[in-house]
């Protein structure tokens, strides 16, 4: 391996793992506040993929795509909480009990794959680069032929998570998350609207999932049902992460996604099987994740 | 009345529906029929064995799976794969496959040990994923989606057809598999699974090792799976990679959820409702996932006890509720109303909490207490909001680990068990927010606490055989029951009983566990003062039995006027022990609780 291979390949990975930390983020802020993720969050992406695609192909500017693109994401979150979530909570005697969600959020993910079916086909679609001029825009580092593209994606999405660690650390608005989160009882009496801030937080990982398919969809071929995995994989990432340290979803979504693109170089047919297996085996050791702090459990 | 609770009844003799079952078997295939419907009614019973091994784990157990697909292609493969290249015979290539699966279920089921809901829920899926990969892409094993061709199939048998043999291998398999599923439910593995499904904790609590009856659990229903896909390759002979993708775990799921989760006809009727909608959609495949996805919200959202919930509902108009309990039996139980509680003085023992710390991040919560019960004794731990009683009664249950210092029972260390170890010793406690099995009846979360009698394969040929299995059990249950006054209740559901008796049924699941020891954290918490005081009479009752009591309360009248002995907890340290008038009137007690007294 040259080192331009392994440039190569670390910016590739680095690609992935920052699609990976987008979506892992959404699934982060919403465990956190009402114990429950998305199991379509993969699917939010796909159609935001698809979305981009639909509006660019209408020959709309770039930030009308991205501006409607967020916005329907933004929407397709709120729906998400008022339709499969939220009147769950009414029906805590179900025997199901508290996983209801899952099947319930699975079952929007299975619709949104049907309907961009319908709309796109089953081929697969090439979506137009976001910043680059071509497919093949290629800049030279380090002698290695890198996608700009890949680059600026590698970019863009350090900026929105840093965004959004601002958002959830620094501003007012991320406080009322986290004290929801941390007791939504406490956080009424204290002037939260709690009901804002839980159907808010799906809003946000819809965004965060918007973002990702809008960054993603350049990089690869997408078709309806691209979503699955990435679900599976930013679950992983989320999980390395214990589901509540931001700073191993980071960790952990570089990691997986590095490891991914050397174990695709070596290994091209099973290649994308070791990492998540050995994620797998990480969390069988340490369930609560490798970052995840000890919380003191008083009551 | 729902499915689990008439299940619990004393039985007449009701096994006749899989005598029914059988011969409808038997005849199908001499019926006049088009071949086309032996084949569906193949498909619906391996598909119907899956989906009662996920109904067992989802709707009894509580434990989530999106991989069951996993485990239908694990029993596929090893049966697909040992008859094609080795020449098994097919019914060892079944079985093999079925233990292939089962033991894919052991392996992931030991996440389900260490994991909570979401994450089985992402490993499950993410085993399935793996599966259905390697199925798609080791072309050299599984044929990837051209698949593998000229699997032996069932051969015919005298004027019996293959497609007989297989309709016959298969439907006896799904009616020893409901058999067991009934078995389960009815019985107390059902009761232990569904402990286990309200809280972890509380299934401990009461002395169920969890994490094996996870384990096994788990493992059962991927067999189930497994054999199911077992039975599937050898039904054309053919088999590809595309059978395995999610879309099969989510079917079965779909199955379920329609059926109804939990109840006992639910799988039947789940899949027969399943197949039905996959004829229909057969037409209009484009809508597939659609239809799906929409039968998942409208069910989980309108319908939540799906169409094995509706049926009962619109045949509880009609049928009048079946009496679980006889009037003869209730006679028995006062005629002994001390049988159950002869034993409790001679086993009761004392408790020692010897020098025990435990600091939550540097916080000390409980700072070298010691607290000896003596046997007989009724002792309250007493003191202000975060002094640290819960902290104390959690380390003796064994829920939490203390830094240092040990828990003697009767001048055993203990300080190794773990909690449902420690409750099989005769540790037994009561929850500050109380804990029972929503879904059954008083009888059954009373009986969860008692001790069977019988071997459990005993049990079973009783139940097969339509004979009472639990009769010493019950009696003991009704016994107890009796003796706390809400006998009148047994048949009722828990959800239905006003908050006292509720706290009253606890007491008597608690009592039913036989307790060497009785922890009650908080047995009056949120009572008015005559529910109070019906429990205090109990304790004192319970008292003059022998039973060393040790009660966490908030309420001091209650205390002062139960307790023999009372120990106080101030910021984790002990400031106070003696009887109730030397604690009234302990200076540093007073201090705690009321502040110095400078400011008047």
């Amino acid at each position: 391996m040259t080192v331009a291979n392994l440039v190569q390949i670390i910016s590739s990975g680095l690609a992935m793992g920052s699609i990976y930390i987008l979506v892992a983020l959404g699934l982060y802020i919403t465990h956190l506040t009402v114990h429950k993720v998305n199991f379509g969050q993969g699917d939010f992406l796909m159609v935001a993929t698809f979305l981009m695609l639909g509006t660019r192909a209408a020959g709309l500017p770039l930030l009308v795509c991205i501006v409607l693109t967020l916005i329907i994401l933004a929407l397709m979150g709120w729906l998400l909480d008022v339709i499969a979530i939220r009147p769950l909570d009414r029906k805590k005697s179900l025997k199901i009990g508290a996983f209801s969600w899952i099947l319930t959020t699975a079952g929007i993910a299975l619709i949104l794959q049907n309907v961009i079916e319908l709309g796109f086909g089953k081929t697969a679609h090439y979506s137009p680069p976001l910043f680059s001029t071509g497919r093949d825009h290629i800049v030279q580092v380090f002698g290695a032929g890198l996608f700009f593209e890949e680059i600026l994606v590698i970019l863009a999405a350090t900026i929105i998570v840093l965004g959004f660690y601002i958002f959830m650390f620094r501003t007012r608005w991320g406080k009322s998350i986290q004290a929801v989160a941390f007791n939504p009882e406490a956080a009424k009496l204290l002037g939260v609207n709690t009901t804002l801030v839980k159907t808010g937080v799906f809003v946000i990982a819809s965004l965060l999932a918007a973002v990702g398919g809008m960054l993603l969809g350049p990089l690869i071929a997408i078709n309806a049902h691209i979503g699955l995995v990435l679900t599976i994989k930013a679950l992983i990432v989320a999980a390395i992460g214990g589901f509540a340290n931001p700073v191993g979803i980071l960790v952990g979504g570089i990691l997986f996604g590095v490891l991914e693109a050397f174990s695709n170089y070596f290994d091209s047919s099973f290649g994308d099987l070791y990492p998540l297996l050995a994620a797998l085996i990480i969390i069988a050791i340490w369930p609560s994740g490798l970052f995840s702090e000890r919380h003191a459990d008083v009551r | 009345m729902s499915d689990e609770q008439s299940a619990t009844g004393w039985h007449n003799y009701n096994k006749i529906k899989y005598v029914f079952g059988l011969v409808f078997v038997l005849a199908l295939p001499w019926l006049p029929i088009n071949q086309f419907y032996i084949f569906i009614a193949q498909t619906f019973c391996y598909t119907a064995i899956a989906v009662i091994g996920l109904n067992l784990l989802l709707g009894l157990s509580g434990q989530m799976s999106l991989g069951q697909a996993g485990f239908y292609a694990l029993g596929a493969y090893g049966s697909a794969l040992t008859s094609l290249h080795f020449g098994w015979p097919i019914m060892l290539s079944i079985v093999f496959g079925t233990m292939v699966a089962a033991f894919g279920g052991l392996v992931v089921g030991t996440y389900a040990l260490r994991t909570r809901g979401l994450y089985l829920a992402m490993t499950t899926l993410a085993f399935g994923y793996v599966i259905d990969i390697l199925a798609q892409r080791w072309v050299d094993l599984t044929g990837g989606t051209m698949g593998l061709i000229g699997i032996s199939q069932f051969e015919g048998f005298g004027p019996v057809s293959g497609a007989a043999m297989l309709l016959y291998v298969s439907g006896l398999s799904l009616l020893i598999a409901q058999l067991i599923s009934d078995y389960i439910n009815e019985t107390r593995i059902g009761r232990g699974l569904r402990a286990i499904r309200e809280s972890e904790v509380f299934a401990a609590s009461v002395g169920i090792q969890t994490h094996i009856w996870k384990t096994l659990i788990f493992s059962f229903s991927a067999a189930l799976a497994g054999l199911g896909g077992a039975l599937f390759v050898h039904q054309s002979g053919y088999v590809g990679s595309d059978a395995f993708t999610v879309r099969l775990s989510i079917a079965l799921l779909i199955a379920i959820v329609l059926g109804g989760l939990g109840s006992k006809s639910g799988p039947i009727i789940g899949t027969l409702i399943l197949l039905g909608i996959v004829e229909l959609i057969a037409g209009v495949h484009k809508y597939g996932l659609i239809i799906y996805g929409s039968i998942l919200l409208v069910v989980l959202l309108a319908f939540p006890k799906g169409a094995s919930g509706i049926l009962e509902s619109i045949l509880g108009l009609i049928r009048k509720k079946d009496t679980m309990v006889a009037a003869s039996d209730i006679d028995n139980a006062s005629e002994d109303i001390y049988f159950a509680l002869n034993d409790l003085e001679q086993q009761s023992t004392s408790i020692t909490v010897q020098e025990v710390s435990k600091s939550y991040s540097g916080v000390k919560a409980v700072d070298n207490v010691t607290v000896e019960i003596k046997k007989g004794e009724v002792h309250g731990l007493i003191g202000p909001n975060g002094a640290g009683k819960s902290t104390v009664i959690n380390m003796i249950a064994g829920i939490y680990v203390p830094d240092n210092g040990k828990i003697l029972l009767g001048g055993k260390d203990i300080s190794g068990y773990s909690v449902a170890k420690r409750a099989q010793s005769g540790l037994v406690r009561t929850f500050q927010n109380l804990q029972l099995i929503e879904g059954v009846s008083v009888l059954d979360n009373v009986l969860l606490g008692i001790q069977p009698q019988r071997s459990e394969l005993k049990c079973f040929f009783y139940w097969l055989l339509g004979r009472p299995t639990e009769i010493p059990e019950k009696k003991r249950a009704l016994s107890i029951l009796r003796f706390l006054g809400i006998l009148h209740l047994v048949d009722r559901l828990p959800s239905e009983l006003p908050y006292g008796h509720r706290k009253l049924l606890e007491l008597a699941r608690a009592i039913a566990q036989g307790p060497r020891v009785l922890l009650l954290d908080e047995p009056v918490a949120g009572m008015n003062s005559q529910e109070a005081q019906e429990i205090a009479s109990v304790i004192t009752r319970l008292r003059d039995r022998g039973v060393t009591i040790l009660l966490v309360e908030h309420n001091m009248e209650f205390v002062m006027s139960i307790c023999d002995q009372i120990s106080v907890l101030n910021f984790g340290q002990l400031i106070a022990k003696g009887t109730p008038p030397e604690i009234q009137s302990n200076a540093d007690v007073i201090k705690a609780y009321f502040g110095t007294g400078k400011e008047s």
